[in-house]
């Protein structure tokens, strides 16, 4: 309970802190969704010319492209430090947050915030507004999404956190973990129904890139919880085993000592 | 012929020390290739499956074409051409560009050297390696291997490279203006994501979209994609001229807003 209380203390002041370049902030948050409309533009026409592939029409798309959005947002907003790890590993600007006496993690994650992913939240809000009232939900589709949204958020802080531990393992940590989150992301964002076989395997066991977006959207569609249960078991997974990792590699960290306990 | 080796000097200069610089943190290369694997690699089995389902064909096109469309869209990306508009805010933020604006050199043109320079070892090593895989896997068209193809292909390469510069340099400028160019630059950098054939390959662009990618600069700056279509053999003159347009008028654009913005430069010292 006092490490939320801090956490929301700490996010309320990068906030505030945020606000205060105000052209920049809302230019961050009006660009950023114009920028994410994009991706619905590209599946929109490929579905046009293409035609419906395993069900998937463009309202999915919007929905897809809303689950990732959300989360994104909501991880990389609050969370934003978590994308600055290989930054603070490589600077020796690790040290203060091993210092404090404050949850290592909870510490690192809200030392920043990311008011372009404030935009990300906003997109991801509409879109799902969109959906919904594209595929006419139910009451029970409704509560779904809500749930779903929670769900994905979870893998998703999971996913960055399992990929942003890489930092304490190269040297050249900021390009490498760029690359791996692009892994874990870039397929998210692609039509979910043409992952079929052996790449729906990869993509939700091995890089868990459909468990944000794609297999919310279907179980929605589909109203289904056979689908519902083994994606909570999953998160579970991917949650108890992101932070094991996260743990063990911090103990990899070696001060570089640049003398920076400030800022 | 002295002046010429002269103004020639500082341009292999920067591009000799940033590949010593790429061969000496090999790295990098893993983590570009693992970045077109995420990209171009899951998209060409994505499509490779989605024609499968189509029988082969798509708004008559085939799975060949479309894979070598979206591979010189990806392995252009390489270069990294776009990141110049972030190192010239990040220049102008920190002050830098006072730094680099008190030397003899033209700070436009030291810039557009560094960044053909940062990406071109991984853009050489890996499009090779690429192409030779992408080529023993699924073949090549026939528009390929015609005499034509690979001088056009160079030129339109090199338009292609001056143009996305002029467009983004005229972004990284920007920050002389405001503050955070960041939004302007997503927004430039996804139409020319949806204008250059990325994701959807140009082959499937409906009319409307197809006549905004071959006339707005975005487009034109991804001709590369053009070039293994069939189309290509008889409108590629005109495609380069395009090309060449647009770079005359945002060559102009940008170095008219690059002597605005040296007027609102006061370096200080210190």
């Amino acid at each position: 309970m006092k490490e939320i209380k801090f956490a929301l203390y700490a996010i309320k002041k990068n906030i505030q802190s945020s606000a205060e370049l105000r052209t920049s902030f809302v230019m961050n948050i009006i660009g950023m969704s114009i920028n994410n409309i994009v991706f619905i533009v590209i599946w929109g026409f490929f579905i046009k010319s293409v035609g419906i592939i395993n069900g998937w029409t463009v309202a999915d798309i919007v929905g897809l492209q809303g689950f990732v959005a959300l989360c994104f947002g909501i991880v990389f907003s609050a969370g934003a430090g978590i994308r600055k790890l290989a930054d603070y590993v490589a600077s020796g600007a690790f040290d203060r947050f091993m210092l404090s006496p404050k949850n290592l993690l909870v510490r690192i994650a809200t030392s920043s915030f990311g008011a372009s992913a404030v935009g990300d939240i906003v997109f991801g809000v509409v879109c799902l507004v969109i959906y919904a009232v594209l595929i006419q939900a139910s009451i029970y589709q409704i509560l779904l999404i809500i749930s779903l949204v929670i769900i994905s958020v979870i893998v998703f802080l999971s996913a960055a956190l399992v990929v942003y531990s890489a930092s304490f393992y190269f040297t050249d940590a900021d390009a490498v973990t760029k690359s791996l989150f692009e892994l874990f992301l870039t397929p998210s964002l692609f039509h979910g129904g043409a992952f079929q076989g052996v790449m729906r395997f990869i993509f939700t066991f091995v890089i868990p890139s459909l468990l944000v977006g794609t297999l919310p959207v279907e179980i929605v569609r589909d109203a289904s919880l056979e689908k519902l249960l083994p994606v909570c078991v999953l998160t579970v997974l991917w949650f108890i085993f992101s932070i094991k990792i996260f743990n063990r590699a911090v103990k990899k960290y070696e001060s570089s000592n640049f003398m920076t306990f400030g800022n | 012929m002295k002046k010429i080796r002269k103004s020639f000097r500082l341009p292999i200069k920067i591009l000799k020390t940033l590949i010593k610089d790429s061969i000496q943190y090999p790295t990098r290369i893993v983590v570009d290739t693992i970045a077109i694997l995420a990209r171009c690699g899951i998209l060409l089995i994505l499509y490779w499956y989605v024609f499968k389902l189509s029988n082969g064909v798509i708004n008559g096109t085939t799975f060949i074409f479309a894979a070598w469309s979206i591979f010189f869209y990806f392995s252009f990306m390489l270069l990294r051409l776009r990141d110049i508009s972030r190192l010239m805010m990040q220049d102008i933020q920190s002050g830098n560009v006072e730094v680099l604006f008190s030397k003899p050199i033209s700070y436009l043109s030291y810039r557009m050297w560094w960044q053909v320079g940062s990406g071109l070892y991984s853009f050489v090593v890996i499009t090779i390696l690429a192409a030779i895989a992408l080529g023993l896997i699924i073949g090549l068209p026939y528009t390929m291997v015609i005499g034509i193809f690979i001088p056009t292909l160079l030129l339109t390469f090199l338009c292609g490279i001056v143009l996305s510069l002029f467009m983004y340099a005229i972004v990284g400028l920007l920050s002389f203006w405001i503050e955070d160019i960041n939004p302007v630059f997503w927004i430039v950098d996804k139409i020319v994501m949806i204008l250059g054939g990325s994701y959807l390959p140009v082959a499937l662009f409906p009319p409307l979209m197809k006549k905004i990618a071959l006339y707005t600069p975005f487009g034109a700056s991804q001709f590369v994609t053009h070039t293994v279509y069939e189309s290509w053999q008889t409108n590629w003159y005109q495609l380069v001229g395009i090309q060449l347009f647009w770079i005359v008028l945002l060559g102009l654009v940008a170095y008219f807003m690059f002597l605005k913005a040296r007027e609102k430069v006061s370096v200080n010292g210190g």
